[in-house]
């Protein structure tokens, strides 16, 4: 049944219309209808899922053809893909009840979702890259569907971000295809190996990565995130984070498990660029009194930490069975969590109309069930034992220490990554902690005025506590279900089976994790209780960091304002050179020559006749015309002569003259 | 296929179009256009399918009036007869609230018969006489509305194109000495040992003729009538102006490059390289100095002086690579500014808004105008799937093929910003116009009925970007029909 891949990406695409259709009409039905299409599309993955790996070409399509691939890592994430959006869109009837423009919404909601499989199906970087910018732009409208003033400027810079990265990966793909002859997955890494120019394939390969690391939320691309995600509805913000910013990542995966395998030199840009988004998204987060806004800055931490996993699968070679199962759970543990905790973050909302930590506060106070399915996730992503989060953590921490031991003589930098990454983990605890004790545990600021019940329907209740009860069940097992995932999509990156089972409970895991959270408690205690909260007469949330210091508004902004500024005058000069020469400058030069002569006019005659000149019209005209003598010197008439046609067309002729005298002559 | 039939494309529209002034009823006039225009692509039909053996027409004191019909000439008639008709109908009704219809559509008819001679001309006397038919007969259409403003337009546009085609003209005088014949040959028609002892002079030649080609194509140093003439011209004019006259300039100097001189006598000279460095001067300067422009006709202008020079780019490369991308991109961008242009006129005649400033929410209201506006913006900017990503692939991947060293990674450089600033200039007009804000008053926007004679040709334009962008399998082989005998 090889006809289901295809019928994965299109189906939702041309199912998009007859929901704007039916909902033009009877707004009921297209909630139906929305959902019986997602409902579909996790079906049909289910059945790939159960199905072996097989592979769709199109030939043609598009120029070059497209092609579809599922197993392994594929169908990983197109049942991610699918799940997330089922619970995102069973959220939404909720979320949305009241609100202006659903067909719209719905309409590039179901469009996103085909082209998102389209990206994670695809078994070609053309074809990922089609799909990746035909999403781009499709969930830009779920950016800015509230359309408040804060939605279309983050939705500026989502399209700026996508246009700009989009652009950079297609130049990085023109050389990739014209030095490789070849775009599909299956035969890069061979094509690579066998290229003659590294320099130009290292080129092409950055550039390509540049469009993929900035929809993942990278450094220094990162700028979207903290803004698209609290500005979009919750639902359509859970699958920014939890499945779309993940295109970036397969992106980046794409690239160094093909392009770049086991290439230490990719490995270390990506140990990097994962680093500094760690420790920089964790900073954000802690520093954060918007809920939303730091659950965004967490997204950028933790694609920080699947970088991480992606570097030490290059670094690791063929010992990177741990960094590959890591990344892979990472990035699955990392979607199941977002998924909860932003359209949690949206139920807020809905009763508070706000995100601000201090006017939320206390907001979870005797709401039980709400504490349990924000709880879970939280503590996951920290990295607490028998959770889920701790599984794939405790997976990088141990790659990580894998490569100290192999690095040589820069063993002490991994050394600083290790507890880079330890430090960022006790950052994950502190801001979580934050999040928790001030909506659960803190006193409201005025009095509850909020429902105690009733403050979320049931249909996204029951979707909340599966994903939530989720995680303790994957984490307290993890030899079964998790290694399972993690075996399943090995073969995608190019990963070895690991020589044993790990086991995560041992000692030296557990004392991994105990350092993390400890920093956290401390961090928690210290910076956040002691710096970040005003004391005085009420106790309030500040965020240190100052509005100018960022980078998006400080640098990136005023940058490209300043270069367009440049390219303006310069294309203004270009363009006007010709034109000034043949409308302004001939004519000025004709005038001058012509006033030139004028004033020497007596002279002149003086000199060649003796007599004196004295420009004097005869009695007749004088007496016909008072005007006479007026219109010869008026300037406007002048301008007009040479302005006029008549001019174009004395040239015109001059240059027929010339061409007929050339063709005397010749 | 007997080249005589080829007088029949070229004088039928000329006459209907002499037919059409005379009518002033108008459900009859459009009648007749559309019938003139559905004969006209029946009379067309044959040459597309067969090769026309070169005919000559008449001998006048040494110049020869030859018609011809090969791949590159059938190709671009195709298009145009095709764009004719979808504009003609969007003309319809977009004519009603401008005077002097039957002239207007008398010399649209005329208009046409020039650019069908242009494809056909088998020589570049005949070209330039059909040439400079149309330019001719493309004034009163710029000219139509007979303010102070469009008649200062419109002279420029006849004062540029006449010196433009007179600097062709001046090439062809002296040229015609190195030539073994008249008559368009794929590989040129240069006598290579004459030409070699004077081989400066004749690049010097190219680069006049380059010049005064890329007059009509927006090429700069002779760029400025454009943006002058598209505001003032009605829509309909603009949009042909635009999309397809331009192109006949592109359509001149293929003409020149590749049937007269032959691309190998050009390769690596620097002439060549003078008209590379032009053309990315040109690309460079349109899409900048379209991003500041606040009135949207003029926008459209500067994009299409920046979007055209992407053909002269890509056919002065020289590799089979680029030219097929050049004829890609210069066939996406006639449907692509065509549409654009068309979608802004509908918005145009229905709420009188010509500013981008203004267009905010307009989208709310003309929903349909706007889809099409936006997709043919994504087609300029160059996104999968539509038919401007594919050109730029092929045209990318041709020019790397070129090896010209600097000008492949500056060219591909320049390609890459120019698309940034297009949808710099494009982008933020359908955001605006589809998502005003919360606070935007939506009762401001005076909603009409569309009509569907409208938007059904404009629909259809734009589904033919995104369409032909997905299969592009279905003009491929009459592009290969092109280049291949180009490059043996």
């Amino acid at each position: 049944m090889s006809k289901n891949l295809e019928l994965l990406v299109f189906l939702p695409m041309v199912c998009a219309p007859f929901s704007y259709w039916i909902g033009r009409a009877w707004k009921r039905g297209r909630d139906v209808f929305v959902q019986a299409v997602v409902i579909l599309e996790l079906l049909l993955v289910i059945t790939i899922l159960a199905e072996e790996a097989t592979f769709v070409r199109w030939e043609g399509f598009c120029g070059l053809g497209i092609g579809f691939a599922s197993g392994s890592f594929h169908s990983v994430m197109a049942f991610l893909t699918a799940s997330g959006w089922l619970a995102a869109t069973i959220l939404s009837q909720e979320y949305f009840a009241h609100v202006k423009h659903r067909n719209r919404y719905y309409l590039f909601w179901l469009v996103t979702l085909g082209a998102t499989m389209g990206v994670f199906l695809s078994a070609d970087l053309y074809t990922t890259f089609i799909f990746f910018e035909l999403m781009s732009f499709t969930s830009y409208v779920a950016v800015v569907q509230t359309e408040e003033p804060a939605a279309l400027k983050a939705g500026d810079t989502y399209l700026a971000v996508a246009v700009i990265g989009g652009l950079v990966t297609l130049s990085g793909l023109f050389l990739l295809y014209y030095q490789l002859g070849t775009l599909q997955l299956s035969q890069l890494a061979q094509a690579a190996a066998q290229a003659p120019n590294r320099s130009l394939l290292w080129t092409g390969g950055l550039l390509t990565l540049v469009g993929f690391a900035a929809k993942a939320g990278a450094f220094p691309l990162h700028i979207w995130l903290p803004t698209a995600h609290p500005a979009a509805p919750a639902p359509a913000s859970a699958v920014l984070s939890g499945v779309i910013t993940k295109t970036g990542i397969y992106g980046v995966a794409v690239l160094s498990t093909t392009l770049f395998l086991h290439d230490s030199t990719c490995g270390t840009v990506l140990a990097v660029l994962g680093a500094i988004t760690m420790v920089l998204g964790a900073v954000l987060a802690v520093c954060s009194i918007d809920l939303k806004r730091t659950l965004a800055c967490s997204s950028i931490s933790q694609i920080g930490f699947i970088l991480v996993g992606l570097s030490m699968q290059c670094l690791l070679g063929h010992h990177n069975a741990l960094a590959v199962a890591g990344t892979i759970l990472h990035i699955v543990n990392h979607s199941l969590i977002k998924m909860v905790l932003f359209p949690a973050a949206g139920v807020i909302h809905l009763s508070t109309h706000s995100f601000d930590l201090n006017k939320i506060q206390g907001f979870g106070r005797g709401k039980p069930f709400l504490a349990v399915i924000m709880g879970i996730p939280m503590l996951s992503l920290a990295g607490l034992p028998l959770l889920n989060g701790y599984v794939s953590k405790t997976l990088l921490h141990e790659s990580i220490v894998e490569y100290i031991a192999v690095a040589g003589q820069w063993s002490w930098l991994v050394t600083g990554l290790e507890w880079l990454f330890l430090f960022s983990g006790g950052l994950t605890l502190a801001y979580m902690l934050k999040l928790f004790i001030c909506i659960f545990v803190e006193a409201p600021p005025t009095a509850d005025k909020w429902r105690k019940h009733n403050y979320i329907a049931s249909a996204s209740a029951v979707t909340l506590l599966i994903y939530a009860i989720t995680m303790p069940v994957l984490g307290i097992q993890p030899n079964d279900i998790m290694d399972g995932i993690a075996s399943f999509a090995r073969d995608f990156f190019h990963g070895e089976a690991p020589a044993h089972p790990v086991a995560y409970f041992s000692m030296i895991n557990l004392k991994g994790a105990a350092i993390s959270l400890l920093i956290g408690m401390i961090l928690y205690l210290t910076v956040v209780r002691g710096l970040l909260m005003k004391q005085g007469g009420e106790r309030q949330y500040w965020d240190p960091i100052p509005a100018w210091c960022n980078l998006e508004y400080g640098l990136y902004r005023p940058l490209l304002l300043f270069a367009a500024e440049v390219l303006l005058v310069t294309a203004a000069f270009v363009d006007r050179i010709g034109f000034r020469l043949l409308f302004r400058g001939l004519p000025a030069v004709c005038m001058k020559g012509y006033r030139w002569l004028l004033d020497r006019r007596g002279r002149l005659i003086w000199l060649l006749t003796g007599e004196e000149y004295v420009p004097r019209p005869s009695l007749e005209q004088v007496v016909d015309d008072p005007h006479f003598g007026v219109y010869a010197d008026h300037p406007q008439a002048e301008r007009g002569v040479l302005h006029s046609f008549a001019f174009g067309l004395i040239l015109t002729g001059l240059g027929l003259v010339f061409a007929i005298l050339f063709i005397f002559l010749h | 296929m007997y080249g005589n039939w080829l007088v029949l494309p070229i004088l039928f529209p000329i006459l209907g179009g002499l037919m059409a002034t005379q009518i002033h009823t108008l459900h009859v006039r459009r009648l007749v256009v559309s019938t003139i225009l559905i004969l006209q692509m029946l009379i067309v039909l044959p040459v597309v399918f067969y090769d026309a053996t070169p005919y000559v027409a008449l001998e006048l004191a040494g110049v020869r009036i030859v018609l011809q019909g090969d791949p590159l000439g059938r190709l671009f008639s195709t298009l145009i007869c095709i764009i004719w008709f979808a504009v003609a109908f969007f003309a319809y009704e977009y004519m009603n609230h401008e005077g002097h219809r039957e002239r207007f559509f008398g010399f649209y008819l005329m208009t046409l018969g020039g650019l069908m001679g242009v494809c056909y001309a088998g020589n570049l006397a005949t070209l330039y006489m059909f040439y400079e038919l149309m330019t001719l007969c493309s004034f009163p259409l710029v000219l139509h509305i007979g303010t102070r403003k469009a008649f200062e337009a419109a002279w420029r546009y006849l004062a540029f194109s006449v010196a433009g085609a007179g600097l062709g003209l001046f090439g062809l005088f002296i040229l015609q000495d190195y030539c073994v014949t008249d008559l368009f040959t794929p590989g040129g028609v240069l006598d290579l040992s004459l030409a070699q002892q004077n081989q400066e002079l004749l690049l010097a030649v190219f680069l006049i003729m380059a010049i005064g080609f890329g007059c009509k194509a927006g090429m700069f140093p002779l760029h400025a009538w454009l943006p002058i003439a598209h505001p003032v011209a009605p829509a309909p004019a603009s949009a042909v102006l635009s999309g397809l006259i331009t192109k006949m300039g592109v359509l001149a100097l293929i003409r020149v490059a590749y049937y007269l001189y032959g691309w190998e006598f050009l390769d690596g000279s620097w002439a060549q390289k003078a008209v590379l460095t032009l053309s990315l001067i040109t690309i460079l300067m349109g899409s900048t100095l379209a991003l500041r422009e606040d009135t949207l006709k003029k926008r459209l202008a500067y994009s299409t002086v920046s979007q055209v020079s992407y053909v002269i780019f890509g056919l002065m490369l020289f590799t089979p690579g680029a030219l097929e991308g050049a004829v890609f991109q210069a066939i996406f961008h006639a449907i692509a500014k065509n549409a654009l242009f068309m979608a802004t006129g509908a918005i145009i005649y229905k709420t009188h808004l010509t500013q981008v400033s203004q267009m905010r929410g307009v989208g709310t209201a003309y929903g349909i105008s706007m889809w099409c506006f936006t997709l043919a913006s994504l087609s300029l900017v160059g996104i999968p799937p539509t038919g401007g990503f594919l050109s730029k692939w092929i045209l990318a991947q041709g020019a790397l093929q070129a090896n010209e060293g600097a000008f492949t990674y500056v060219g591909i450089a320049i390609l890459m910003v120019s698309a940034l600033l297009t949808a710099g200039y494009l982008l933020p007009i359908v955001t605006n116009a589809f998502f005003p804000g919360a606070d935007f008053d939506r009762s401001n926007i005076v909603k009409q009925q569309d009509t569907w004679l409208m938007w059904i040709t404009l629909t259809m334009l734009t589904a033919a970007v995104v369409i032909l962008g997905m299969f592009p399998g279905i003009i491929e082989p009459a592009i290969q029909a092109v280049v291949d005998p180009l490059f043996p």
